[in-house]
């Protein structure tokens, strides 16, 4: 999962960053609307988190001038302001959902999975594909009743692949919504992230789910390579 | 008097002057009617006497014959010791007067008024009067009864004392109308004002079609809600502002912990966090402090101390305060006291106001800061000029309105308070503050205080 976070005062965005970050998903910033705006056209985010006070155009705007560039990615509005009518305006900007500072960093994850959720067209907040299974909320991935142990961006990674079965993935589209611009664009670290997935996915049950499609990139099957 | 509801009291001295006037009305249309019915018999019996005179100057009437009455007044003719000479028949032979009034007539002719005459029921009007016959002279004696002339008035007297209080019953019950009318304006207003509330700021008083004092009142009284709502207003933006301004570090306080407890796992993480927290705290402290002083000074309860301060003195400790500050941003700060000038004022505040302007100085300007102590008049004016870009455009007339920033990115620390909080300090001590650009050397803001020179 990659998220844009859209906040002028460096230390919230820093934290913010650190602390998604930490759960495994990408996260950009952008501390001006204007940078949010081409920044959000230029990459499919899953999740885009927008403060309201933004010096030159406001978060109201950003969110207007998203939705006009034809951007679909779920936006969750952060703000200071709490009164309904600020809500009201909020939502009415195309905006998904609006969380209030202070807001429980927990909460804010939480939303941003149900948003990542909706986003996909799924309502579970487990992915399953065949018998693997993705719990994003708990951190817990399975195959059968086996637990698999997963780095965070293992996890993540996996996650991209869940959320699109039997779709070729390209190596850029993987790095897209697992990786942020902090990373350089090497996409061998992505062939590394596969073969570490495998390794832990399918070489100790015996299957063969992440296949190479060749010259395109890789797709997980649809069955999940179960036997 | 003042108690009574100004209704009933408009009512009251509408009624009142309509007694007054209703009173003296009947009285005049009373004693007028009265005399001209006095004056209708008199004339009556003038002519009658007249006449009988003229018969007796004629030669016409010979003693004892009969006299030919009138309607209205009975006639007799006496000689001039009082005997009857001629008399309408239903007088008899006793003359009407008495030998004296006769005398009395001879002389010149009179009227009087009579309770009691001879051939005539109740009050009486007798004229007297002389006449000369052949025979030598006489005294025409006519009279005519006041029974009449009395019943009209009487009857007048009972209409003018039943119609004027209904009269005046019926005007004060049309004034009581009236006054009702008339302040229906006032109760729509007052129902209004009673609905008006701090939820519908924008509420006005409805005003009367008329210009008049009703109008004016509702107008100023409209101007009053409209200062009232643009306060209001104001208060509401600096709630929201505070409210705003308060949020920000609280949620990277709450966050910077939360992530702590999530993901910190050596000592030195878990110290770097709570560093960063106390960071956050103290920024919250300097907010809700400043906050104090805005809404002390707001409600007009900024407390002093009032001490003699030296201006020199205060500018040299300032220095020595931001001393470390300069060196370490390598920027140089200098003072320019007045030397000799003296002012009241609580030290720690101004000190405070004063710091505000200098690290105001440090974080936006740029180059030397000077601090430069003028005395103006009675006023001492304490400068802080910087030599870096200058306020932006537009910023001036608002620099020291609360929570507004130059730089709307809020870059630094800032809480958008510190020169509001300057302005509240000047105001407290009676002076005031002030913001310009130097023609484009960079920022110059001031307070202006009023000095002593010793």
């Amino acid at each position: 999962m990659r998220v844009l976070i859209v906040e002028d005062e460096p230390k919230m965005a820093g934290l913010l960053r650190r602390g998604l970050r930490q759960e495994g998903i990408a996260a950009d910033l952008a501390g001006r609307g204007e940078d949010a705006v081409w920044m959000a056209g230029a990459t499919e985010y899953d999740a885009i988190v927008l403060d309201l006070m933004l010096p030159g155009i406001d978060g109201l705007e950003v969110c207007r001038r998203l939705r006009d560039d034809g951007v679909i990615s779920p936006i969750l509005m952060l703000t200071a302001r709490d009164g309904v009518r600020d809500r009201v305006a909020g939502l009415d900007s195309g905006a998904d959902d609006y969380l209030v500072k202070p807001f429980s960093y927990a909460e804010l994850l939480a939303r941003l999975r149900a948003l990542a959720r909706r986003g996909n067209g799924t309502r579970s907040p487990e992915l399953r594909v065949g018998d693997l299974s993705l719990d994003p909320a708990r951190r817990r991935a399975r195959r059968g009743d086996r637990e698999i142990e997963l780095s965070a961006k293992e996890f993540a990674v996996l996650e991209v692949f869940m959320r699109r079965p039997g779709e070729v993935l390209s190596r850029f589209q993987l790095l897209e919504h697992a990786w942020d611009y902090e990373y350089e664009n090497r996409s061998n670290i992505v062939d590394s992230y596969v073969r570490l997935i495998r390794r832990k996915i399918d070489r100790p049950f015996g299957t063969r789910s992440i296949e190479t499609v060749r010259g395109a990139g890789y797709r997980l099957r649809e069955e999940g390579g179960g036997r | 008097m003042s108690r009574i509801p100004i209704r009933l009291r408009v009512t009251l001295a509408f009624s009142l002057a309509m007694a007054v006037l209703l009173s003296a009305l009947g009285l005049f249309i009373y004693t007028r009617f009265e005399s001209e019915l006095s004056d209708q018999i008199d004339q009556s019996l003038r002519t009658h006497g007249d006449d009988i005179a003229s018969l007796v100057a004629a030669g016409d009437l010979a003693p004892n014959s009969k006299l030919l009455g009138r309607e209205e007044s009975s006639a007799q003719v006496l000689t001039p010791d009082g005997r009857v000479y001629v008399t309408t028949p239903q007088l008899g032979q006793d003359p009407q007067i008495a030998p004296a009034d006769a005398a009395r007539a001879t002389q010149a002719s009179f009227i009087v008024t009579r309770d009691r005459v001879r051939g005539i029921d109740g009050e009486a009007r007798v004229l007297a009067r002389p006449a000369q016959g052949p025979g030598g002279s006489y005294v025409v004696v006519t009279a005519s009864s006041l029974d009449d002339r009395n019943d009209s008035l009487s009857n007048l007297r009972g209409i003018l004392l039943i119609g004027g209080p209904v009269a005046l019953l019926l005007a004060s019950l049309a004034g009581y109308a009236l006054a009702g009318t008339a302040l229906r304006p006032v109760e729509a207003m007052r129902r209004r004002a009673a609905a008006i509330s701090a939820a519908e700021p924008a509420q006005r008083l409805p005003l009367p079609e008329a210009d008049d004092e009703l109008r004016r009142l509702g107008e100023t009284l409209n101007a009053m809600l409209g200062r009232l709502e643009a306060a209001l207003e104001r208060e509401r933006g600096f709630v929201d502002d505070a409210s705003h301004e308060l949020r920000t570090p609280l949620a990277l306080h709450k966050t910077e912990l939360e992530l702590a407890l999530r993901y910190a796992q050596t000592p030195e993480e878990m110290r770097a966090a709570i560093a960063s927290a106390i960071v956050e705290v103290d920024r919250l402290i300097a907010l809700a402090e400043d906050l104090l002083v805005l809404a002390r000074s707001a409600e007009g309860k900024l407390a002093l101390q009032l001490r003699r301060v030296g201006v020199a003195e205060l500018l040299t400790d300032i220095r020595e305060r931001f001393a470390a500050r300069a060196s370490q941003a390598g920027r140089s700060l200098t003072v320019v006291p007045a030397n000799g000038v003296t002012i009241d004022a609580d030290r720690l505040r101004l000190e405070r106001a004063l710091a505000n302007l200098i690290e105001n100085a440090f974080q936006h300007g740029e180059g030397e800061i000077t601090v430069r102590a003028t005395e103006t008049g009675h006023d001492l004016q304490i400068h802080v000029e910087d030599a870096g870009p200058g306020f932006p455009q537009g910023f001036i007339e608002r620099a020291f309105e609360r929570f507004t920033r130059g730089d709307p990115a809020r870059t630094g620390d800032g809480t958008g308070l510190g020169l509001a909080i300057v302005d509240a300090i000047a105001r407290a001590h009676r002076g005031s503050a002030h913001a310009a650009n130097r023609d484009g050397q960079g920022a110059d803001v001031w307070i202006e205080l009023p000095a002593n020179r010793n």
